[in-house]
This record gives structure tokens, sequence and C-alpha cells, in this order.
């Protein structure tokens, strides 16, 4: 990863020019060298159900605040300040952003309720409240609001998706479990039924919910007709539905 | 969960780690992430805080993985004083041995935890890769 080229040091005295100066062209040099780190930042958001290119201009804006925002006398660098801003500013994207994965209603409700009420007690309180003070607001347990955010971020550890050596990706065999978080016995229902499905059910499910593709884009994907991927997908979420069922 | 008791002003400490055991699969590090969180916030982290935690966690076992796709991570969660701290270790074996190559990703995972967590370290050998974090409560001045 080089997100700038040149050293520390280098950084820190084109910074401090900067701050000397507030010259243009070298505002646009110090954020055309980090732009690395700003796509690779919103890389590590990606598989959440948001675009990449978003997530990249979300990245890229939040960097270019940090440039303008950097005090390089403050002895930290500026790819360590700059890292801190960009995910604070990903994260508000994703909390933001309003609920777009499929979850269960109560958790769907709770993070609704929960995300407004964190706005109002940070004016409140001055200072972001913690998960008790939360739970106080909204009437719900402390369990659930954790579950709620952690529901509402959207998760995807996409790092160590590697192939899993027998099954394919981990990412195909168990679809989008992590991204609609629907508590620990639900996912452990959805991850086995996951695993039942052949390969083919398990890539166009993941292709659909996952990646976002429409039935006409998986269909020209994977070499079948739209209502071809309808049936298998019509077919493989009764499956799911079935098996949710029978552990109820 | 065992080992959680109250403690004053709603900060709930561990009197004992919290253990937790999960294969290497991206969609279990949730129960890692919902762990340390749960931590936290009994310990009186504010939402802020603990969603930095949570991305730390996530980042600390990618680390840890090393491109690993089997084994277990084996986690440990303690309070310590104001501070949090996370660690995860991951038995290797031979045919599934970690790959250090991608300096990049490790880099990139470093520098996350960097701007995350006070303090974090990393260790491997040929059996055993670990890794730590320590997170402190910020403490926030009172209106």
């Amino acid at each position: 990863m080089t997100p700038s080229l040149r050293d520390p040091q280098q950084v820190r005295r084109s910074f401090m020019e900067y701050a000397d100066s507030g010259d243009a062209p070298l505002r646009n040099q110090l954020v055309e060298e980090h732009l690395g780190l700003a796509h690779q930042l919103a890389r590590r958001f990606t598989n959440r159900g948001e675009p990449y290119e978003d997530l990249v201009q979300v990245a890229s804006m939040s960097l270019v605040k940090s440039v303008d925002r950097f005090e390089p006398d403050r002895g930290v660098e500026f790819s360590t300040f700059a890292t801190r801003t960009i995910i604070g500013e990903l994260k508000r994207h994703f909390r933001d952003k309003g609920w777009a994965i499929r979850a269960p209603r109560r958790i769907q409700e709770l993070y609704l309720a929960v995300r407004p009420a964190i706005e109002t007690l940070t004016q409140e309180l001055g200072r972001p409240p913690t998960v008790v003070e939360i739970a106080d607001s909204v009437g719900a347990t402390e369990e659930s609001v954790l579950e709620s955010l952690e529901a509402g971020q959207r998760y995807r550890t996409a790092s160590i998706d590697a192939p899993d050596r027998q099954h394919g990706s981990i990412a195909v065999r168990l679809g989008q479990v992590d991204a609609g978080f629907a508590g620990t016995d639900d996912f452990m229902v959805l991850a086995l039924s996951m695993a039942d499905l052949p390969e083919r059910e398990q890539n166009i499910i993941k292709l659909r919910f996952v990646d976002g593709l429409t039935q006409s884009e998986i269909a020209a994907q994977v070499g079948l007709s739209q209502m071809h991927v309808s049936r298998l997908l019509a077919t493989s979420l009764a499956h799911l539905r079935a098996a949710f069922t029978e552990d109820s | 969960m065992t080992g959680l008791h109250r403690g004053s002003s709603d900060v709930r400490t561990l009197s004992e780690p919290v253990q937790l055991s999960i294969p290497v699969q991206s969609d279990l590090i949730l129960l890692a992430r919902l762990t340390a969180a749960t931590v936290a916030s009994r310990a009186g982290f504010d939402v802020e805080q603990i969603d930095d935690l949570r991305l730390a966690v996530d980042e600390l076992c990618v680390l840890v993985a090393c491109g690993s796709s089997s084994g277990r991570f084996n986690l440990t969660f303690a309070t310590n004083g104001d501070a949090v701290e996370v660690i995860c270790a991951l038995d290797v074996s031979e045919e599934d041995g970690a790959s250090t190559d991608d300096h990049g990703e490790r880099e990139l995972s470093v520098r996350i935890l960097d701007a995350l967590v006070d303090e974090h370290g990393e260790e491997y050998d040929d059996k055993r890769q670990r890794g730590w974090l320590r997170k402190r409560k910020v403490r926030h001045e009172a209106l």
C-alpha cells in the first residue's frame, strides 16, 4: 500500500508549508497523494450494500477535510489523522443512510428509534451517549440496543473471505447473514440452510442479496435466462424460509 | 458470559476475562464484535467508542487470520482499569500456514488499528498467530 509516495517527514514539511501559504496547488497535491488511502478505506466498507463509488466519494470528501484541518505541529502523522477522520465519516454515512437491509422488524424498528436517540442524547449530554443511556431513552434492553447497532452498521468482514477449500468462498456459503444480522439463533439456522443449497443457488443468492444485482444481471453473469434465475431464487428462498419455519 | 459484576456509576467491569472460540469465518466475527461491544458497554464506553472497538476487533481478526481460512480464533476479552483489552490467537497448521505476503493489507489493518485504539500489537511464529489491542475509555468533561 502506498498512500503517499513520500516519507512522513516530507509530508509533514508539505503540510507546514500549506498551513503557512494556503497554496491551492499544494493542497491539491496533498489530496492527490493520499487518495490511495481513501480508496483503501472505502474498500474496507464494501459489501455492506453501498456502492463502492459512493464510499470512495465519502472517503475522498473526508480526505479533503482532513487536509484542511490537519495541524502538522500536533505530532501525529497525517495518515493516522486522515484514517481516523475518514473512518468516522464512513461510519456516519452508514448510520445516516437509513435502513436498506433485510432484518427482523423488531431490529429495524429499534434501530429507527436508536438512531435519532443518539443524536438527541449527544446534543443533550454534550458527548456521545452510553448504551445504557440509549436503552433507557428508547425503552429497550441494553442487549437489544447493541444488537440493533451491530445491524445498523451492516458489517461484513470481507478480508478473510478467502475461498474455502471445500465449499467455495465463505460469503457464498453464508450469503448475507451478517449484513442482515438477525440474532444468533436465526443466523445459525440460515447459515446451515445455505450450506444445504447447491453451489449455483448459493451464488445466485449472494449475487442478488449481497452484491445487489438484478435478476437480469445475474442471468447474464451465470448464463441462464432471467426466468430461470427467478425460479431458482424463489425455490432457494422457499428452502430457507422452510428451515426457519421448522426451527420455530 | 460470566464474571460480570456491577460497579459504581453504571460501570460493570469483568472480574475475570471472557473467552470465545470461533471458526475462522467472516460471518462469525459478529460474535466477537458483539462480545467486545457488550464488554465495552458494561465498562461505560460511549457508542462512538464502542463503534470504534467493533471495527478494531474486525481488523484484529483480519490481521491475525493472515489469509488463513481454517482453524479457530481464540479470543479473550478483559477490562483493565478504564480499558478494554482483546487478545486474538489463531493456531495454524503446516498445511494451512498463514500468508504474511500481503503487506499492503497488513499495513492497512495496522493503520486502521492505529487510528481506532490506544495500543495494539501482533506476533507470529510457526504455530500461532496472535494479536492484541487495548482501548481506553474517553472521559468526557461534565457539562
